[in-house]
């Protein structure tokens, strides 16, 4: 199953009953959250306990205080917005404050359609996983979770140039790890010449 | 989302099937259709001890001052109850006043009644350190809790142990409802991982 969207609409009526308390109202929340959430947690730390634990702390925030979501914005923004922060705390507190970064790189990019348009998941999984865990992060919340660069530099107090240069920089790497390396291009190279 | 700052050409989406040139828009999409998880095992459970366990000084919130005013409202009628003896009927006389239960013999129960309480006590706090809780009788115990409270309140405003007797019938009886929901958790968590660091005095109440 691809990774599900966010954007489910939760019934007035089940937030009503989740603000009085009613423990079916709030399972039923989770649940209908449980798999974008912890899809989202994973993808940018890395590793399914600390996913866990995230989405743990995330909902349980959430479900202790569904009384003073307003409604202004969508129940799934909100939600979401408290996974992002938990995990990102939980980067901020693993690895320093200093966030481990990606040099520049030359964005050498043809015509040819990118390494990702034919790249099997477990590599995909495989290259996006060597990259920073902040750089993944930027890059699976700008791709993914269709955040925008001001919106990014805001939830990781960096400027919008930083969290362009990480999304640029992070395909940039997930490029050079998706290409064939230079052993296995070899004979490809020499079948095609002519 | 509105201000989205990334080009992505829409005229220059690829025939369905063919492989995107667009280096931006074939990368969420390729990272779009990775698997997604849940969390394993299940959060659930955990969440709703935890949210159960957590919603409990609410409920204190309302039952203390609800318990503070059934107290204090007790502590008045009480002894108007005992000051104010019912009128004579004429041509009868009036019976000898003795209590419905000898002095002595209350005495006995309410020592009895205690003993059994604490008996109880110790064996609920024994028991919940050492069993796993489902949600449904979390709430359950912490409703059961909750009235023992109230009982407790009131225990506090009587003034002689005559009074205090039913009110410790009442405590018991809770405790003894506390210790069945408790029992419960604890015998089917024993029956799955045994009696290991379980006190063999915890399998019997008295």
């Amino acid at each position: 199953m691809s990774a599900i969207s966010f954007q489910i609409e939760i019934p007035d009526t089940v937030l009503a009953r989740a603000r009085r308390g009613e423990t079916g109202a709030l399972e039923q929340i989770y649940r209908a959250f449980e798999r974008p959430a912890f899809t989202l947690a994973l993808r940018m730390l890395g590793d399914a306990e600390h996913a866990r634990e995230t989405v743990h702390d995330a909902m349980l925030h959430v479900l202790e205080r569904v009384d003073q979501f307003r409604g202004e914005s969508p129940f799934w923004g909100w939600l979401r917005q408290i996974v992002v922060n938990q995990a990102l705390m939980r980067l901020r507190k693993e690895r320093g404050v200093v966030l481990e970064e990606l040099p520049d790189d030359d964005e050498t990019q043809g015509n040819a359609p990118p390494p990702w348009a034919f790249a099997d998941t477990r590599h995909l999984e495989h290259a996006l996983a060597r990259l920073p865990a902040l750089t993944r992060s930027v890059l699976w919340l700008y791709h993914v979770e269709d955040y925008t660069h001001q919106e990014i530099a805001q939830l990781t107090g960096k400027s919008v140039s930083f969290s362009k240069s990480q999304v640029a920089r992070g395909s940039s790497r997930l490029r050079d790890l998706l290409e064939p390396s230079q052993e296995e291009a070899a004979p490809c190279m020499t079948a095609t010449a002519h | 989302m509105h201000d989205r700052d990334r080009t992505l050409i829409d005229a220059s989406a690829p025939p369905q099937g063919a492989p995107d040139a667009n280096p931006d828009r074939a990368l969420a999409s390729a990272l779009r259709a990775l698997p997604d998880a849940a969390p394993q095992p299940d959060l659930w459970p955990g969440l709703a001890r935890t949210l159960a366990a957590r919603r409990r000084p609410r409920v204190w919130r309302y039952a203390l001052p609800a318990a503070l005013a059934a107290g204090v409202l007790v502590a008045l009628l009480l002894p108007r109850a005992t000051t104010s003896p019912p009128a004579p009927v004429a041509g009868t006389s009036l019976p000898k006043a003795v209590p419905d239960i000898p002095v002595q013999a209350a005495n006995d129960e309410l020592d009895a009644l205690r003993s059994r309480s604490q008996t109880l006590e110790r064996w609920v706090a024994a028991v919940a350190a050492h069993a796993p809780q489902s949600s449904r009788d979390l709430m359950a115990a912490v409703e059961v809790e909750d009235l023992i409270g109230l009982v407790d309140v009131q225990l506090g405003a009587t003034r002689d142990r005559t009074d205090a007797l039913p009110l410790w019938r009442q405590r018991v009886a809770l405790l003894e409802d506390l210790a069945t929901i408790r029992g419960s958790a604890f015998a089917i968590a024993a029956s799955d991982v045994g009696t290991i660091g379980v006190d063999n005095s915890f399998n019997r109440i008295n």
